[in-house]
């Protein structure tokens, strides 16, 4: 975002001499290239092969039989995989625009400098910081319809709560997810959103204000042009990793009620883990790589597409 | 300061609070769970005021039957997945920070891209693979594919620390006749050892927070907290203070790390891309 670089690197290029030397750098990466295509080529050629079978290790330890495109068939099918795939779609979409808007309301909050603020940015990361299987478990307490905080402080305020409980009714579980994913992560927006604002020099809203525009005008043309790259990519990494969740939706409601809280994550985690359904699972792992891939690199060539690296 | 500028400051102030309230007001009722007394858990008016009691935490770590090992376990794998991580990682930042060469934009997105693959979906293929080596519930099978994670996120942190060491030191360096690894390990290196700290202490939060791989790869000896409190949810029927417990204790770790490296939090989170 701001141009400022001090290194040069075309000056250090190396020395033309020796093929080592010439593909130095290619050297000095494919250590870990190499580490990462081995631990992530088997789990995909793996999931590839298996999805043309079918294969359960509930009835035997070997795939059964050569099927074709039948798991896949099968689950796009599914009236549960549908609704794991819509629910995946609103959770991310909902989520990560809801967590910018709001983290950018904080942020524009926080650079008001008082006294003590501080404090508050500095303390406002903490939900970020805990693993998300412990943020499950901390609003399975809070949403206790025998006796959790959130369960009384809507009761108290005489709002309709659902007799079964804030997570166990269809109409209120998904949003109930929802909104602990907006906890942990708008102060990840909010902070990341205040440090980048930090660094739009002052000179520029000064004379946009000179000028007459009004803090919407400057909050819109101005503040975040300035802070597109940032934001494009905290974005796209939190659209990417809501769509992977599954350890809040495992501790909170296992999916249901029915499937109002079925997640691809979720989903691939029964499937796999509890069902052993390897050859349907593996067609769902396939099919969840090849949409969040389609999604991620429409939006990047559209988003990065003008950017210089 | 008139009347104006008094009520935004005020104004601020309550938005600060509120802030504090819904954000960190949850936690510390977490934390209270886990030192209150179990029948008062669920007392409606909640409770605020109790005698607090330290038996959850004494089960845990004391007198914890067959869960002893998981806070060690959690910082066997945690540390583990930082020593391994760093071979792979700092050269390859080192290399995209200081060379120019062709595809580096792709080679950039492609780490990125690693994160996009559901680690759900590939719990049954490393069991697979992790059982045929002979690796199942080990340290090791565990730290290993930790590595997915972990390497992705060092290269794009380190490489932002890398880029802010000036060229014209290498440059002289290069002058005088020292070789590109000379350089590396006794000049680039030493200098950005603070973004080498701060980088394995975030290899060390996503490696410590992680469920997922635990979940299948770890046996019983060798399950980190976050399985533990699994544990405690699946087995004693909802045992409140035992989970609140081993929460808290999970939860300890990442707080003070992103509390002391306040500074560094920014480019942390993301992936260096930002500087902060």
């Amino acid at each position: 975002m701001h141009a400022i670089t001090l290194r040069s690197p075309q000056a250090l290029a190396p020395v033309r001499r020796g093929f080592l030397r010439q593909n130095l750098p290619y050297f000095l990466i494919a250590p870990s290239v190499i580490m990462l295509l081995a631990l992530i080529a088997y789990p995909l050629l793996f999931a590839l092969k298996s999805s043309f079978y079918f294969w359960n290790l509930q009835v035997g330890p070997q795939p059964l039989a050569f099927v074709g495109f039948d798991n896949y068939v099968q689950a796009l099918n599914a009236f549960d995989f549908r609704a794991a795939l819509t629910n995946t779609l609103i959770l991310s979409i909902l989520g990560a625009a809801i967590e910018f808007s709001l983290g950018l309301a904080i942020a524009l909050v926080l650079l008001k400098s008082l006294p003590g603020m501080n404090v508050v940015r500095a303390l406002l990361i903490l939900p970020t910081t805990i693993a998300p299987i412990v943020v499950g478990f901390l609003f399975r307490y809070l949403y206790d319809p025998g006796g959790g905080l959130v369960t009384w402080v809507l009761r108290s305020l005489s709002l309709p709560l659902p007799a079964e409980g804030i997570l166990g009714s269809p109409s209120t579980a998904l949003a109930a997810i929802l909104f602990v994913d907006i906890w942990q992560w708008t102060p990840f927006f909010a902070i990341v959103l205040y440090a980048s604002l930090l660094a739009v020099p002052d000179e520029i809203i000064e004379a946009a204000r000179l000028d007459r525009a009004s803090a919407w005008t400057i909050l819109m043309r101005i503040k975040l042009p300035l802070i597109r790259r940032t934001a494009i990519i905290i974005v796209m990494l939190r659209f990417m990793q809501i769509f992977n969740t599954f350890d809040t939706v495992l501790v909170l409601t296992r999916g249901g009620p029915g499937t109002s809280t079925r997640t691809l994550g979720y989903s691939l985690y029964e499937q796999g883990l509890v069902n052993f359904n390897v050859g349907l699972v593996s067609a769902q792992t396939w099919i969840a790589v090849l949409i969040v891939n389609i999604i991620v690199a429409l939006y990047v060539f559209f988003a990065f597409r003008n950017e210089e690296w | 300061m008139n009347s104006r500028t008094t009520f935004y400051t005020a104004l601020t102030y309550a938005a600060g609070l509120l802030f504090l309230a819904v954000f960190i007001g949850p936690i510390l009722w977490f934390l209270a769970l886990a030192i209150r007394p179990a029948e008062t858990a669920f007392a409606m008016p909640p409770q605020l005021t109790f005698e607090p009691t330290f038996d959850a935490f004494r089960h845990i770590l004391v007198d914890p039957g067959t869960n002893a090992p998981q806070l060690v376990n959690s910082l066997i794998v945690a540390i583990g997945a930082v020593l391994l991580n760093l071979p792979f990682s700092v050269p390859a930042a080192y290399a995209l920070s200081r060379f120019k060469m062709r595809g580096k934009k792709n080679i950039m997105l492609w780490y990125l891209g690693l994160l996009m693959a559901p680690p759900i979906a590939f719990l049954i293929p490393y069991f697979v693979l992790i059982t045929r080596v002979g690796l199942q519930g080990s340290y090791l099978s565990m730290v290993l594919v930790l590595q997915t994670l972990t390497i992705p996120f060092s290269v794009w942190l380190m490489k932002s620390f890398i880029d802010e060491v000036p060229a014209e030191l290498e440059e002289a360096a290069r002058v005088d006749g020292a070789r590109w690894d000379t350089i590396m390990w006794r000049i680039t290196l030493p200098i950005v050892r603070p973004g080498i700290i701060v980088t394995s202490m975030f290899a060390f939060v996503f490696a410590w927070n992680n469920a997922a791989f635990p979940l299948v790869l770890s046996s019983r000896s060798t399950a980190t907290l976050p399985i533990g409190t699994l544990g405690y949810f699946a087995t004693s029927g909802v045992t409140w203070n035992y989970i609140a417990a081993a929460a808290v204790l999970a939860m300890i770790p990442p707080m003070i790390i992103f509390l002391v490296f306040d500074r560094y939090v920014v480019r942390g989170l993301t992936f260096g891309s930002v500087k902060g």
